[in-house]
C-alpha cells in the first residue's frame, strides 16, 4: 500500500494547481509554432519585398541604390507570390522560377539575390527551397483559404474584419481607400510586412476560428472544418 | 450555440441505391479506398477479421444450380436519421448534423467502440494500429481527408469533403448548387449509375425522385433507423421485385 503523508498530498496537489494555473492565465504555450520564428534557409525579407518603408542595413542606416538614392520595400502584393490563395486550399510557396523572374534583372545589377541562391547550391542545383513552414494547423484540420480570403475581400465585410485592432487594419488601406489584401491575411498571419523573419504571432486555435465564425454567421457544424 | 445559418443550412444530402443495376465490379469499394485514405485490407488484417471498407459489396446467390443468380448490394453507412450509434457516443464524437448526415469527427474521438458494437449495418471500422502504406502509396493519400490515427472510429462519411467543395465552389463562382455537381467517390466511379447521391430537399433531384419509386426499401427497416440511403429492389423479368435480401 502507497502511504502519502500530509506533505506528499500537498506537493501533488501544489503541482496540479501550478500546471492548471500557468495553463489557465498564463500566455498562450507555443503550440504549433505560435510566437517562434523558425531561421530560414535564405533570409527572405518580407520587409522588402511586401512592405513600403526604407530600407535599412545591420546599423540602421538607410540602404542606398547605386545612384545614391534610398531604397524603399517595393510593396508587393501577397498574392504576387502567394499565388493561390484566392482560388484553392493554400497559399502556396513560390517556386524559385518566381524569384528569378524579378532576380535575373535585379541580382545582377545588386548580386545580393542571386548570391543567396548560389550559397545555397541552387545555383549549380536546381530545386526547390526548403522552407521552413512557420503557420501550421493540425492534421484534422482543413483549412481552405480561398472561402476565408473571399469573405474578408468582399466590399460589404471590410468592417466585420474579426477583432483586429484600427491601426493594423488601416496600416493597410490604400490610397483610394479600398482594403488591400494585406490587411486581409493581417486577421491571421499578423503584419508579415514588418516582419524580416516571419513568425506566427496569432495563436490560430480552435477557439479563434469558432469566435470570428461565430461573429460572421459561418457555419460552425464540426465538419466544417475537421473531417 | 446554434447560429442562423446551421439552422438553415438547407442541404439532406443523401443515396439513392438502385440494387438493379449493380454489377459487383467493386469500383466503389476502390474508389472509396482511395479517396478516403482507408487502411489497406492486407491478408494480415483480413485474418484478424479487422479489415476495412466503408462501402463494401455483399454477395447474395439465389435459387439452386444450375439456375443460380448472384446478387449484390453495395452498402456504406446509412446516415439513419434515428442512428443507433449516435447516443451511445461519451463524447458526441459522432452526431447527426443540420444536413442530414451522420458525422464522425476524428478528433474527438476517444476510441470507446460503443457507436461500432450499435451500429446494425456493420459499416463501423476502429483503427486496432497505427494505418501503414507502403512507400509507394504514401504520395497517393488524399490530402483533403485526415489520416486516422490508432484509437479512432472511423465510417463513411458521404465524402464530406467533396460535398465542402462542392458547395464552396458554387459559392465562389456565384452559382447555385445543380443536382449532380457533388458526387462521392463511390457514385463516381459506379460504371452503371447504380448510386445516385443528391439532396433530399430538392424535390426535382434525382435521388428525391428514387426514393418515391415504388420499388424503394430501407436496410432493417424494422428497426425503425430511417436510414438516409434508400435502395431500389431488383425486379427479376420471372418473379418481378424481390425486396431485395430481405
Amino acid at each position: 500500500m502507497l502511504a502519502i503523508g500530509g506533505a506528499g498530498v500537498t506537493a501533488i496537489l501544489g503541482f496540479v494547481m501550478v500546471f492548471v494555473i500557468t495553463a489557465w492565465f498564463g500566455n498562450p504555450l507555443p503550440v504549433f509554432g505560435f510566437d517562434q520564428s523558425p531561421e530560414q534557409p535564405i533570409a527572405f525579407p518580407h520587409t522588402v519585398h511586401a512592405g513600403g518603408e526604407p530600407i535599412l542595413d545591420a546599423d540602421g542606416n538607410p540602404k542606398l541604390a547605386a545612384d545614391g538614392t534610398p531604397l524603399t520595400g517595393i510593396g508587393l502584393d501577397c498574392t504576387f507570390c502567394h499565388r493561390t490563395v484566392t482560388s484553392t486550399n493554400v497559399a502556396g510557396i513560390p517556386p524559385v522560377e518566381t524569384c528569378v523572374t524579378c532576380h535575373r534583372v535585379i541580382g545582377s545589377i545588386q548580386s545580393e539575390p542571386l548570391t543567396i541562391l548560389r550559397t545555397i547550391g541552387l545555383g549549380d542545383n536546381p530545386g526547390p527551397i526548403q522552407w521552413k513552414r512557420v503557420h501550421r494547423l493540425p492534421d484534422h484540420v482543413r483549412f481552405v483559404h480561398e472561402p476565408h480570403i473571399r469573405f474578408l475581400t468582399a466590399s460589404e465585410n471590410t468592417d466585420v474584419i474579426a477583432n483586429r485592432d484600427e491601426s493594423a487594419i488601416l496600416a493597410g488601406t490604400n490610397p483610394d481607400g479600398s482594403v488591400m489584401p494585406a490587411v486581409t491575411c493581417s486577421t491571421c498571419h499578423g503584419d508579415i510586412k514588418t516582419q524580416t523573419q516571419v513568425a506566427q504571432v496569432e495563436p490560430l486555435k480552435m477557439g479563434q476560428c469558432v469566435d470570428c465564425h461565430r461573429k460572421n454567421n459561418a457555419p460552425t457544424d464540426c465538419t466544417t472544418c475537421h473531417f | 450555440m446554434v447560429t442562423a445559418a446551421e439552422k438553415v443550412s438547407g442541404h439532406k444530402w443523401g443515396m439513392a441505391v438502385d440494387v438493379d443495376r449493380c454489377t459487383g465490379c467493386q469500383a466503389c469499394v476502390m474508389a472509396c479506398q482511395a479517396e478516403n485514405n482507408t487502411t489497406l485490407s492486407t491478408e494480415d488484417v483480413y485474418r484478424q477479421k479487422r479489415t476495412f471498407a466503408w462501402i463494401r459489396i455483399e454477395r447474395y446467390w439465389y435459387g439452386e444450380f444450375p439456375d443460380v443468380k448472384a446478387r449484390f448490394i453495395p452498402i456504406m453507412c446509412q446516415h439513419c436519421e434515428n442512428a443507433p450509434c449516435e447516443p451511445v457516443c461519451p463524447v458526441f464524437a459522432t452526431y447527426h448534423n443540420t444536413e442530414g448526415m451522420n458525422v464522425q469527427i476524428y478528433n474527438r474521438c476517444v476510441g470507446t467502440r460503443y457507436c461500432g458494437n450499435g451500429c446494425p449495418y456493420n459499416v463501423r471500422f476502429f483503427n486496432y494500429w497505427e494505418p501503414v502504406w507502403p512507400k509507394s502509396l504514401r504520395n497517393q493519400l488524399n490530402p483533403d481527408v485526415t489520416v486516422r490515427s490508432r484509437g479512432i472510429m472511423e465510417k463513411c462519411s458521404f465524402c464530406v469533403q467533396r460535398i465542402r467543395r462542392g458547395v464552396r465552389e458554387a459559392a465562389r463562382d456565384g452559382r447555385e448548387l445543380q443536382d449532380g455537381d457533388i458526387e462521392p467517390a463511390c457514385v463516381e466511379a459506379c460504371p452503371t449509375n447504380a448510386l445516385v447521391f443528391g439532396d433530399y430537399n430538392d424535390a426535382d433531384s434525382r435521388v428525391s425522385v428514387m426514393r418515391n419509386d415504388d420499388r424503394k426499401y430501407t436496410l432493417l427497416d424494422k428497426l425503425n433507423t430511417f436510414p438516409n440511403v434508400v435502395y431500389l429492389a431488383q425486379v427479376d423479368a420471372t418473379e418481378g421485385a424481390t425486396g431485395g435480401h430481405e
